[in-house]
């Protein structure tokens, strides 16, 4: 085909670009308004936000599930949409976990992560649970990383809230993706299996090269682990900041200002 | 009790007479008819204890007769409930499969009975037809509306790793339903083997057959034999049930439970 190139905004250094996305629940109330977001191949991002500011909404657009009532949003120069063949063939690449974690109550640890190998498994496969021994070795080696060795076979409902977190980022990780999307994964743990459960999720980003993009409600949190924080109010994208050496950096305007980004964020809580 | 109440409580009893005046139910009748009842009685009590092995093997064709048409029944009701349940299908799929499920069930399991007697002739056979129909219309319902209430999450969660919808299928809906489906396996079972005794009434098969001719011939002795065997079998089945739910069902009960919290 001797089509011209057309016109693009994508860079290949950006896996994710968000240009002035709207979204709606009806046609007067904006969920989202003029979000504007790239991301680097490879980032550890953050996203924070109060309840009801959008920040779920903006990881649902992310992996096609939701899409925008206006704007363009490309992953890897494809528009996320659940229900178009091209986006659902490279769904595999984007592990997402919900804040419920949606595992499978019912079935083990192990059949939970496998699922996770699912996209690769042929038909008749599948429908007979006839996992090949690589992808059951794979799936081990998952569940040592995330420490839950000797757990495989319990049933998901059986677990606590830490060991659920870490099934759900087992099962996102056997996918082999390039994207991780995790909404609010430790809200609702203690201070140390927070950071546990942090960690594991970064040092596999940092292991297999991934594109982590993951909502918080905790800026220090999102801060402490994240390059980027996009700051999510109402809506609207009113900060993106990180951390250089012991500085906080507006990336908005340039600004380098520790205490009075901390303020704003402060204050808009 | 205020002033509405007693409206309404006043609207029931009048319709309450005026229905039993339509459908001839008078009281007087009842009382009147009680020392036909003892005459019944009576007979029945002269049980004849040498059709006992007769009984024996009626009920166990009738269970056998109830056990293919719950598991074959089952087999055909799952995959159309997967169509039917609105949450795995669009309107086209689920409105038609949903139409022919609530015409299955629109005739009682007697009535196909007679469309199969008629079909394929008297006998344990055309039971087994009527058994399947019926069991498909009701676990078919049944088993779709506990897709539809199957946690939404899972199902999102696994869907946005791009799994086919045989694979979610497979590995979040069976999976999510299998307990309920067991509890409903066990009623449908217990209720067939109830259904199947009757169904001899219409020539059907099973151990109807006997009790309607003895009834027929006023061997009230010897229908009741047949009776009390039915009434022991099923009191059996109601026990085994509850001790395979117990241990199955009641335990993932609970797991649902924890997992809320």
């Amino acid at each position: 085909m001797s089509q011209k190139p057309s016109f693009s905004l994508i860079s290949t250094k950006k896996i994710i670009q968000m240009n002035d996305v709207w979204t709606s629940y009806d046609s007067k109330n904006f969920a989202l308004e003029s979000i504007n977001l790239s991301i680097d191949r490879g980032a550890n991002y953050a996203i924070v936000g109060q309840s009801g500011s959008g920040k779920s909404t903006l990881l649902k657009l992310m992996n096609g599930m939701m899409i925008p009532s206006k704007g363009i949003i490309k992953i890897d120069y494809v528009t996320p949409n659940m229900n178009d063949k091209k986006f659902k063939n490279m769904m595999h690449t984007i592990g997402y976990i919900p804040q419920s974690l949606g595992l499978v109550k019912n079935i083990t640890v192990l059949e939970n992560i496998l699922i996770g190998a699912l996209p690769r498994l042929g038909k008749l496969e599948s429908l007979l649970k006839k996992f090949p021994e690589h992808e059951i070795q794979e799936a081990k080696k998952i569940i040592s990383q995330v420490g839950l060795s000797g757990k495989e076979n319990r049933k998901a409902y059986m677990l606590s809230g830490g060991e659920k977190r870490r099934v759900a980022i087992a099962r996102a990780l056997m996918q082999k993706p390039t994207i991780l999307l995790a909404d609010e994964i430790v809200s609702e743990l203690d201070h140390v299996t927070a950071h546990e459960i942090m960690k594991l999720i970064t040092g596999a980003q940092k292991r297999m090269n991934l594109t982590a993009i993951m909502v918080h409600h905790d800026i220090e949190l999102a801060l402490e682990y994240a390059n980027r924080v996009a700051v999510i109010k109402e809506g609207q994208k009113i900060l993106e900041i990180g951390v250089e050496g012991d500085t906080i950096v507006d990336f908005q305007t340039g600004d380098m200002n520790n205490d009075e980004i901390m303020e704003m964020y402060a204050n808009d809580s | 009790m205020t002033p509405k109440n007693n409206i309404i409580i006043g609207i029931i009893i009048a319709l309450l007479v005026i229905a039993s005046y339509n459908v001839d139910a008078n009281p007087i009748d009842f009382v009147e008819g009680l020392p036909n009842l003892a005459v019944i009685v009576e007979e029945m009590v002269l049980v004849e204890p040498k059709y006992i092995p007769t009984a024996f093997w009626a009920m166990l064709e009738t269970i056998q007769m109830a056990f293919i048409g719950t598991v074959v029944g089952v087999a055909i009701a799952l995959p159309l409930s997967m169509l039917a349940a609105r949450n795995l299908n669009n309107k086209y799929i689920y409105g038609p499969t949903r139409a022919l499920l609530a015409a299955i069930r629109t005739f009682p399991s007697i009535l196909w009975a007679i469309l199969f007697v008629i079909m394929v002739g008297l006998g344990p056979f055309a039971g087994v037809l009527a058994i399947i129909m019926y069991t498909i219309g009701f676990i078919g319902k049944l088993q779709y509306e506990v897709i539809e209430t199957i946690d939404s999450d899972p199902m999102d969660a696994v869907n946005s790793i791009g799994v086919s919808k045989l694979q979610l299928i497979r590995y979040v809906v069976i999976p999510e339903s299998a307990s309920h489906l067991l509890g409903q396996m066990l009623y449908m079972f217990d209720y067939n083997v109830r259904q199947t005794s009757i169904l001899g009434l219409v020539g059907a098969g099973g151990i109807g057959f006997y009790i309607i001719n003895y009834i027929k011939f006023f061997e009230y002795g010897k229908a009741a034999i047949f009776m009390l065997v039915v009434l022991v079998t099923v009191l059996v089945i109601d026990w085994i049930s509850v001790k395979i739910r117990d241990k199955y069902i009641v335990k993932s009960q609970h797991g649902m439970e924890v997992i809320t919290k």
